[in-house]
């Protein structure tokens, strides 16, 4: 992506350029709780910040949230030593365009946030959400987890956490809760 | 204005905010001593016309000068800088008795203005008074930082978007003004129906898209407006991220900056100070609040918002 759109999101989401991942996500979910909310903050300016203004800003933040987790899962993260045989001058000239095929069951990924160093404690704290249930969808306990909607925002929480890319953990995780409700 | 041009080299900063009993005269007492702490060598000038208590936080109780004999013996300001018990500090304190702001003249305003800056100091600090009136407006301009105080309730957020929003208006008419476009803004202004213009960033959008050369002098003259926010008396996080709602909602509403310099825990020993007459800054050192003061000058010196709590 070009610098300067970057930098633009960026300020949309009322950060530095260089901020982290976790910065983009703790500005995406405090913004999206002003504008969507009613802040004593909007109250006193009334009509002066009409809701057709609101649905603006509301609908900017969640384009920067998208664009920055985008050009973000391209860059070293806490998780970088997954990348980093790719990353590795010999192979990166033999290879440049191959992306880390990354494993998405439970099991996997608690292997991945136990090397990265995280405690299942921190993002339980970040996300406002039980240990039990991380630890559940490590394990890949379905029967323990929720609906497939809520389900979602968590793996999404957890994949961001670690700077993993969401959308394919997402996708597969799901598809496998999917196929045990079937079943069940 | 020509007459406010710069010709020192210290800093002035004012106090300011709209409501009353935020604590703007405790914000200005303690960020003076810190500054003077710092080795700075501070003036305070109690501008709380009407109000005036400054003095009290130095354990000061009759001033022998006062602001009083600038406006009606014709004094000069240097002559009625008053030395305090404490290092580095001294302070020019406010009218007590007679003078009403509005009774105060525009030659009067201007000389007090250039007087100001002449002042011997390396930081000048301004304790504005309660309220949007012109004359406080103009003062709080004049300042090389603007500091704007709330605590966290609804009316002194509705006080604080008045006090930024007047002032921002001001700045514009004032630099209009000087460029010889007088009436244009408040022409504008007050026919905004027919432009179909709803708010203040309407009308600095609308004058800089209809008239180019206005739109390079505004944004050359309003660069410079930046606001460093100060919330006083919070008592838990939520009351701390309100700080960063107000910058988020100024910059997408008027297009203002807002610095979110820092904020301040509620603590009953501000006013034991105040009794004790002697600066909170030196008596309660060890305090939270001591230390969030520090972090807020430094903040502001260097140009940070306050780190916002984690995990909200």
């Amino acid at each position: 992506m070009v610098k300067d759109e970057l930098k633009k999101y960026f300020e949309m989401l009322e950060l530095p350029p260089d901020a982290s991942l976790r910065d983009i996500h703790n500005s995406y979910l405090r913004l999206k709780k002003l504008y969507a909310g009613d802040s004593i903050v909007l109250a006193p300016l009334g009509e002066e910040f009409p809701e057709k203004k609101r649905k603006k800003v509301l609908d900017e933040i969640e384009e920067a949230h998208l664009k920055l987790l985008a050009a973000k899962k391209d860059e070293p993260s806490r998780t970088a030593f997954l990348f980093e045989d790719a990353l590795s001058p010999e192979k990166a000239s033999s290879q440049p365009e191959k992306a880390v095929d990354l494993p998405t069951t439970g099991p996997s990924l608690r292997k991945i946030r136990e090397k990265a160093g995280v405690d299942l404690s921190e993002i339980s704290k970040e996300f406002k959400v039980r240990i039990e249930l991380l630890k559940s969808l490590e394990e890949e306990r379905f029967e323990a987890l929720p609906e497939a909607i809520y389900l979602k925002v968590h793996l999404k929480n957890y994949a961001v956490f670690l700077g993993l890319n969401p959308a394919k953990i997402i996708d597969e995780y799901l598809q496998r809760y999917q196929a045990w409700k079937k079943k069940k | 204005m020509a007459q406010t041009t710069k010709i020192r080299e210290g800093e002035i900063w004012a106090v300011g905010g709209g409501k009353g009993g935020t604590g703007k005269t405790f914000i200005t007492s303690s960020v003076g001593t810190y500054l003077a702490k710092k080795g700075k060598n501070v003036v305070l000038v109690d501008m709380d016309i009407g109000g005036a208590n400054l003095h009290s936080f130095f354990g000061i109780s009759r001033p022998q000068k006062s602001l009083t004999s600038f406006f009606e013996k014709g004094a000069s300001l240097s002559d009625l800088v008053v030395k305090t018990d404490f290092d580095n500090i001294a302070l020019i304190t406010g009218d007590i008795h007679s003078i009403a702001s509005d009774k105060i003249t525009f030659s009067q305003k201007l000389k007090l203005f250039r007087q100001i800056m002449k002042l011997n100091a390396q930081n000048v600090v301004i304790d504005l008074s309660a309220g949007s009136h012109n004359n406080t407006l103009d003062t709080f301009l004049i300042a090389d930082r603007m500091i704007v105080v709330l605590v966290p309730e609804v009316i002194a957020i509705e006080n604080v978007y008045h006090f930024i929003k007047n002032s921002l208006f001001r700045k514009v008419k004032k630099t209009l003004k000087e460029y010889g476009f007088k009436e244009i803004a408040q022409h504008i202004w007050d026919h905004r129906q027919n432009y179909g213009i709803n708010n203040l960033k309407e009308l600095i959008d609308y004058l800089k898209d209809s008239f180019s050369y206005i739109g390079t002098i505004l944004d050359h003259e309003l660069a410079s407006f930046k606001i460093h926010l100060v919330l006083n008396m919070v008592r838990n996080n939520n009351d701390i991220l309100l700080g960063a709602s107000i910058k988020s909602v100024m910059m997408k509403y008027l297009g203002v900056p807002i610095q979110y310099s820092g904020y301040i825990e509620y603590n009953d020993a501000v006013w034991k100070s105040v009794r004790e007459g002697r600066p909170f800054m030196l008596n309660y050192m060890a305090t939270g609040c001591a230390k969030q003061i520090e972090i807020f000058v430094e903040n502001m010196i260097k140009g940070k918002d306050v780190s916002l709590p984690v995990g909200f």
